[in-house]
């Protein structure tokens, strides 16, 4: 039953947290009414604190389930060592979109699977915002995004030694441009740009996507497109030994004598 | 230095004020508050350094705002080609900035810029004058295993900096110079397999301690229940409210049941973590003033919206502006106004001693 529910409790707050970014997409089927201003100032604050609350359940469900000293240990010192690139990137600012924080996020994930992949992505990004005077409206936004990024990381299949590396690179470069993707779609509808560019209440479905598309090709895929690249090239150096040294450490923080 | 819960209410409340307001007067009224406090907040961190509060934001708000509202007006021009006031044009075929460069499109674009750096003014203030350990008290106590992971991280993240130097040195004693990025793995992988080993020990340590020592501490089934129960609430609501437009004040009603239901399940999750204080913080005066101001700017916002729309289309005018709207938004002023009585007070009570 505890399971059940657990999945129930996952599948709600993730669908609300997706229903909360598409808003301005699907919004436009309902074929309600432009009510102008209001609607248009309301609906950042609204889908910001929707966001909040589907983190927090997913949050409080995924901590709930009895997660071990070894799990927080380990969770704590990752997200620490994450954190500190995190503080690298602010000090010297980077090329481009370019964050040295997706590799490690990606590779935890993949090694430790989905529950871990998303908690080290949300706590990565809320612990250095924390440290680095990032706490904003736009913190649960990025709580969310990151720690999918780590969830889905957590998903992919383990194909052997072959396949493996490639497909990491691969994902690291999806999600260098999907991070934009998502993350400007929080404040987008708050920014009133030009009118081919910019969200509108009431516009059909085919005519946002194709102001969202216009609006992510001037401001935003050549900044994704160096994370994307700056992923890969992380991932190229770090993948294989951060790899092998998790799965190393996975056995050993398993290790545990039976009764017998 | 002013509560935690105070000052949130007044990051909101500056929020919900660069939001609402399309205004340039009210907006700058705004940006001015909060660089106020931001450095009055900023000047008090340095009396309280032995405290550890506040942290320097990465980009001051000043540069965000050299960079947010020129940038904001360039961008609108290039690409929106609507107002009256026609400075140049570019040719037809270059394409989305082919056309007419309005000052009303410059001027629509700084304001947008100008509400984006109040936002980050606010919060930047906000992070200036609140300590790390002070945030992490706002933790609400369902959230306790998520707490501990936060403390260990922000624990170890001067272990991990002291770290990552002690093995540059090393490396770079052996002859090892960075010149690119491959070069940090010999740096990287001893960082990460040091930080485990140290995981490893924290966490014997922390059974050894009776960390999680009960046999289980899962989420028991009531709670589980509730919060998927709040959840489903909540997001029928909210699909409800989006697609049947008819029925908006009943379905806002059935989503804030949903919330309400979600709140009891995290109440109830967090009854069992008991959250002792060994040096609890008192409510103080000054925090009520801050609570009265932002109610005083929330109404005003509420009652006054009227004067809070502007628009430069079609043709560039001055903006309305009215004092008592003005004075209202004050209220906003005092967290500036409170930490320089209480940094003399302080100062008098170290002279007592």
């Amino acid at each position: 039953m505890q399971k059940l529910l657990a999945g129930i409790i996952y599948t709600l707050s993730g669908a609300l947290g997706v229903l909360t970014f598409l808003y301005p997409f699907f919004d436009p089927l309902t074929g309600s009414t432009p009510v102008g201003d209001v609607q248009q100032q309301v609906a950042p604050l609204l889908t910001a604190a929707l966001v909040g609350l589907a983190l927090l359940a997913l949050l409080v469900e995924l901590q709930g389930q009895s997660l071990s000293a070894k799990t927080i240990a380990m969770l704590g010192v990752l997200v620490a060592v994450t954190s500190v690139l995190r503080f690298i990137e602010v000090a010297i600012p980077l090329p481009g979109g370019f964050s040295p924080i997706f590799a490690p996020i990606i590779i935890a994930g993949y090694v430790f699977g989905p529950r871990f992949g998303f908690l080290m992505g949300a706590f990565t990004l809320l612990t250095s915002a924390l440290l680095t005077g990032g706490v904003g409206p736009w913190l649960p936004f990025q709580m969310f995004t990151a720690g999918w990024a780590g969830m889905t990381a957590g998903w992919l299949p383990h194909q052997g030694r072959r396949w493996e590396l490639p497909l990491i690179y691969a994902f690291g470069f999806a999600w260098g441009l999907l991070y934009g993707v998502i993350i400007n779609l929080y404040f987008w509808p708050f920014i009133l740009g030009p009118l081919d560019q910019s969200w509108r209440y009431g516009l059909s479905l085919p005519e946002t996507l194709a102001r969202y598309a216009a609006f992510y090709a001037t401001t935003s895929l050549a900044w994704d497109v160096i994370r994307a690249i700056g992923n890969v090239a992380l991932l190229l150096v770090l993948a294989a030994p951060m790899i092998k040294a998790l799965t190393r450490f996975r056995l050993r923080f398993h290790f545990e004598v039976s009764r017998g | 230095m002013a509560d935690a819960r105070a000052l949130l209410l007044w990051a909101v409340t500056v929020l919900l004020g660069a939001s609402y307001s399309r205004n340039p007067l009210y907006s700058l009224l705004l940006l001015l508050m909060t660089l106020w406090v931001y450095d009055t907040a900023g000047a008090a961190d340095v009396v309280s350094a032995s405290t550890g509060s506040g942290r320097p934001s990465p980009l001051a708000p000043l540069r965000f705002a050299l960079i947010a509202v020129p940038l904001g007006a360039l961008f609108n021009a290039l690409t929106s080609h609507f107002g009256a006031t026609v400075l140049l044009r570019l040719p037809a075929w270059l394409p989305l900035l082919g056309g007419a460069l309005t000052l009303e499109a410059l001027a629509f674009g700084a304001i947008n810029g100008l509400n984006l750096t109040v936002i980050f003014s606010g919060f930047a203030a906000f992070n200036q004058a609140v300590a790390t350990r002070e945030l992490l008290k706002l933790t609400p106590r369902a959230f306790h295993e998520s707490g501990v992971v936060l403390s260990i991280a922000l624990t170890f993240i001067p272990q991990t900096t002291h770290s990552l130097h002690r093995i540059r040195e090393a490396q770079a004693v052996r002859g090892h110079r960075l010149r690119g990025l491959r070069d940090w793995l010999p740096i990287f992988t001893p960082l990460l397999v040091s930080a485990l080993e140290r995981a490893l020990g924290l966490a014997e340590a922390m059974v050894a301690r009776g960390y999680a020592s009960v046999t289980d501490t899962a989420q028991p089934l009531r709670t589980q229940g509730l919060l998927a129960l709040g959840l489903l609430v909540l997001l029928g609501g909210w699909l409800g409210y989006l697609f049947t437009p008819a029925l908006r004040p009943v379905l806002l009603g059935v989503g804030a049941l949903g919330v309400a239901l979600m709140l009891t399940a995290l109440w109830l999750a967090g009854r069992g973590n008991r959250h002792t204080v060994y040096r609890p913080r008192r409510w103080r005066a000054q925090d009520t003033w801050i609570v009265a101001g932002c109610l005083l700017a929330l109404g005003t916002l509420l009652s006054r919206r009227a004067w809070m729309v502007y628009s430069p289309y079609p043709q560039l005018a001055w903006p309305n502006f009215d004092p008592l709207t003005a004075l209202g938004l004050l209220g906003l002023l005092v967290p500036g106004l409170i930490p320089a009585r209480e940094k003399t007070r302080d100062a008098g009570e170290m002279g007592d001693e």
